[in-house]
């Protein structure tokens, strides 16, 4: 017995000094607090901590390129390798005049098609379906091109794939045609957010509570490079092509019956740059134009696809250019030093009759010059020292450069021109867009895409407001060929005064308008909608240096499943939204537009594509969370992720073991003392 | 006979008295982990307010290679905790303080700035924290930076990555998790992201 209270007053006594020793530790608090098992976290509920992440989209595209058309497949599976039930949500890019029709949902045998409806109507019927506990998918625009895909009720350790379809046009630019596939998004800044506490909250949160009153737009979850992509592409050009190029991914090019096959090479190629596919027609077989038509019940739709000729230019007129460069923080890295090094190129190709200007941006700008300066030898030094201390950080706020840049008076004698170079990774696009073409003039705007994952439709629309052209440049090897081709535009419209002549005094109707003139290498690419098939050739006719210039084309029947009346409604409701950010009536373009894309069955800003399984398939009762899966950002410095250090120490550990070793070693010795003392 | 008796019961014993011993070695082991802990933020704090006044003087203690970069204080309800920050987030620097992933943003300034506290010491503090708590930050060049937590979530650390872009100040917060798990190292990791209040940009 005596021994009995030695031993319990020894381990007490151990039990003191610990105590006593972790006094000032918060240990004896941690280890007060076992209720939570390590087990249940990952069901946790509460909205402060959210659940460890269980759901994975994997994403494959299949592309089909037919002449000038490419029609391409998004298969989306969602994994959830969770214990709860989960939805889904995805946020990620397509190219910005994608017309997406098709939504196909497939769990397991089950395959269901989904239909198009408006848009709010569609996300009433998501969020009925998601409570009665069905399984139901959903594919919203949310910008014109960025996408969201939300899938309700993904059992258990279960899996959910979508499949989305939409085609595009594939047009001959600067001598190349190129199929481009957005696989990442540069996250947006948008001027002027609020940063009270409310509204941070509100921003963390702004994904769940879209989809609980289908109002706010999903803000991007974008995390650096964590998403992989599978991507095959058949190419059936039409044409014999002479070289198949992937700018920016290995991939495997093989020949098959109807033209060429190209996969990318190797699995798990994270999705953190666009992929560019560019093919070019072997020699002697370039299409100068080509139109087609289809036959949908009593309309005829029309694609004419034109280049206009790629004539060295003489001109001799001078130039004003003021370039206006991006230095904001989504610059960062290898962006940054594309931007300054075609800089640098814009401003070396200057002749000594030209005047220029340079502004950069950020949360604030300024410039080399307050007024645009003669190309000299100082101002050419004083340019490479500006181009050489050019840092990116901060925010990125556009308006006010640009508003500088379009606002320089007129100067006689000189062709006013804004050279745009930036990642467009703005919010605030449509904004900026109807300041251009409101404030544009008689300058000309052209755009510089920078980056792996740049905002190609505002890069293309600012352009376009502009009445100018752009150019993408991904990394450093393309910096000289791409400002070439942009030079060459630079210097004047290849072909101006254009008109059209549809053969039998056709009137037609034309998605958009038509463009005034057009820039060297740029494509001229025109849908129509026309009363009755057309019989005979196409005329075309403008002024190119100065000289009439008239092309016959004849139009090529094509099968009413090619798409063009899909193709020509994208592109109406592209220009719809146009003259809705332009600030044009809201009431009767938004029916215009909602009856084109309910009619031609295309998701756009007021509908969406919707797929429900009428089969209950979550038990009621059962709970679940919403999980958002990381977008992928591009590659580059600027997204530089960083990993985890062990932040566990063993203190616990070594407590634990210690203490139970001590009363072990004790328990021992008192058993042996007690032999010890036995008779 | 007798032999083997003999030396059974003397080894029992002299196991028992092992058994003693590597126990206290093991509880003192851990009690360091603890005393370092909280000696370190007492002398790194002393180092701080030095560099404060602009002494040169900026390490802690005369071998370390490390300084203080900011001083970070968690408000969680009523509680606030003061921790000294420390620049290089290795090993033997969390066992002195949370410390500053030097790949991304310094605390306070735009871009992600990511810190790595251990679970059981220093950060031991965001076990309760919620979102809407606040944090504030205090450099040596930028005074008071206030932040308010955004976003809380549980990441294993196999798939995910912090990225280090963001256009205002930001802070992330990483610990261990759960925080009771006894065996160190698994996977899990708390992530706490606060975003800046109120934070005027020095261009402007």
């Amino acid at each position: 017995m005596k021994y009995l209270s030695l031993l319990i007053r020894s381990v007490s006594a151990a039990f003191a000094a610990a105590t006593l020793t972790f006094a000032a530790a918060p240990l004896a608090s941690a280890h007060a607090s076992l209720d939570v098992q390590s087990g249940t976290l990952y069901l946790k509920s509460s909205p402060d901590a959210e659940a460890v992440e269980a759901l994975r989209v994997t994403t494959a595209m299949q592309a089909q390129v037919t002449g000038n058309v490419a029609r391409v497949r998004v298969t989306q599976t969602f994994s959830n390798s969770g214990k709860d039930w989960v939805e889904g949500l995805y946020v990620f890019p397509l190219s910005a005049d994608a017309a997406v029709d098709e939504l196909v949902m497939t769990v397991g045998e089950r395959t269901i098609r989904g239909e198009i409806q408006e848009k709010v109507q569609a996300q009433a019927n998501y969020a009925q379906a998601r409570s009665e506990g069905k399984r139901a998918s959903i594919v919203d625009q949310e910008r014109p091109n960025i996408f969201t895909t939300a899938v309700a009720n993904i059992a258990p350790n279960s899996t959910v794939v979508v499949e989305i379809a939409y085609l595009e046009t594939v047009p001959y630019r600067d001598s190349r045609y190129t199929l481009r596939l957005p696989l990442a998004i540069t996250p947006r800044y948008t001027p002027g957010a609020a940063l009270d506490p409310g509204a941070s909250l509100a921003a963390a949160n702004a994904a769940l509570v879209n989809v609980a009153n289908g109002t706010s737009a999903t803000s991007e979850r974008v995390t650096a490079p964590l998403q992989n992509v599978d991507i095959t592409v058949e190419l059936a050009a039409g044409f014999p092509v002479s070289s198949v190029v992937s700018l920016h991914h290995t991939v495997e090019v093989n020949d098959d019956a109807l033209g060429k096959k190209i996969h990318l090479a190797g699995r798990g190629i994270p999705a953190d740059r666009d992929f560019e596919l560019v093919w070019t027609p072997a020699a002697g077989g370039e299409v100068a134009a080509a139109a087609f038509a289809e036959r949908v019940g009593d309309d005829t739709f029309a694609l004419l696809v034109l280049t206009p000729p790629n004539v060295a230019d003489d001109t001799t007129q001078p130039r004003e250019v003021t370039f206006i460069i991006d230095t904001s923080g989504s610059m960062q890295g290898p962006s940054i030093e594309q931007a300054s090094a075609a800089l640098q190129m814009g401003v070396d190709r200057l002749k000594p009759s030209d005047r220029f200007n340079i502004i950069r941006f950020a949360s604030d700008y300024s410039s080399l010059f307050t007024v645009p300066q003669t190309v000299d030898a100082s101002s050419r030094i004083r340019a490479s020292q500006f181009i050489a201390a050019l840092r990116a950080d901060g925010g990125t706020e556009m308006r006010a450069p640009l508003e500088h840049a379009m606002s320089a008076p007129p100067s006689a004698g000189f062709l006013q021109q804004i050279v745009f170079m930036t990642d467009g990774s703005v919010g605030n696009e449509a904004e900026l867009i109807a300041l251009i073409h409101e404030k544009i003039a008689r300058t000309r705007l052209f755009t510089v895409g920078i980056g792996a994952a740049p905002n190609a439709y505002f890069l293309e629309q600012a352009a376009a407001a502009g009445r100018g052209s752009y150019t993408f440049i991904a990394d450093r090897e393309q910096v000289r060929s791409r400002m070439q081709d942009l030079f060459r535009k630079l210097e004047r419209p290849a072909l101006v005064d254009l008109r059209l002549l549809w053969p039998g005094n056709l009137t037609p109707d034309l998605a958009a308008s038509m463009p005034g003139d057009l820039y060297a290498g740029d494509p001229l690419v025109i849908l129509a909608r026309l009363p009755r098939a057309p019989t005979g050739d196409l005329t075309l006719s403008g002024r190119i240096r100065g000289e009439d210039w008239i092309h016959q084309v004849p139009i090529t029947r094509v099968d009413e499943h090619s798409g063009l009346s899909k193709l020509w409604a994208r592109e109406r409701i592209a220009d719809l939204s146009r003259q809705l950010q332009f600030g044009g009536d809201r009431a009767p373009l938004r029916a215009s537009i909602l009856d084109l894309a309910l009619r031609h069955h295309l998701v756009s800003e007021f509908t969406s594509l919707i797929a429900i399984d009428d089969a209950v398939v979550r038990p009621p009762g059962s709970s679940g969370h919403v999980e958002q899966a990381p977008t992928s950002g591009p590659a580059g410095g600027y997204w530089a992720q960083t990993g985890f250090a062990k932040t566990a120490t063993p203190a616990d550990l070594l407590l634990l073991c210690g203490l139970l070793s001590i009363t072990l070693g004790s328990f021992c010795y008192w058993v042996s003392f007690r032999r010890d003392l036995a008779p | 006979m007798y032999l083997s008796g003999f030396n059974l019961e003397d080894c029992g014993k002299a196991a028992a008295v092992a058994a003693i011993a590597a126990g206290i070695v093991c509880v003192g082991e851990a009690a360091w982990i603890h005393a370092k802990a909280s000696l370190a933020q007492v002398l790194i704090g002393a180092a701080w307010r030095r560099e404060l006044a602009g002494s040169s003087r900026t390490q802690p203690w005369p071998w370390a290679d490390t300084r203080p970069l900011a001083r970070l204080t968690v408000r969680e309800g009523r509680r606030a905790e003061e921790l000294i920050v420390l620049e290089g987030a290795s090993g033997r620097n969390l066992a002195f303080g949370p410390a500053h992933d030097p790949a991304s943003a310094m605390p306070g300034e735009p871009g992600n700035s990511v810190i790595e506290g251990h679970r059981d010491t220093h950060f031991a503090v965001l076990r309760g924290i919620k979102t809407g708590d606040t944090l504030r930050v205090e450099t040596l060049t930028r005074r008071d930076v206030d932040f308010v937590v955004t976003d809380i979530r549980i990441v294993d650390s196999r798939r995910a990555r912090i990225a280090l872009d963001a256009e205002q100040p930001r802070l992330t917060l990483v610990t261990c998790y759960p925080f009771d798990a006894p065996v160190p190292g698994g996977p899990l990791r708390l992530v706490v992201t606060a975003d800046a209040i109120h934070y005027v940009n020095a261009h402007q």
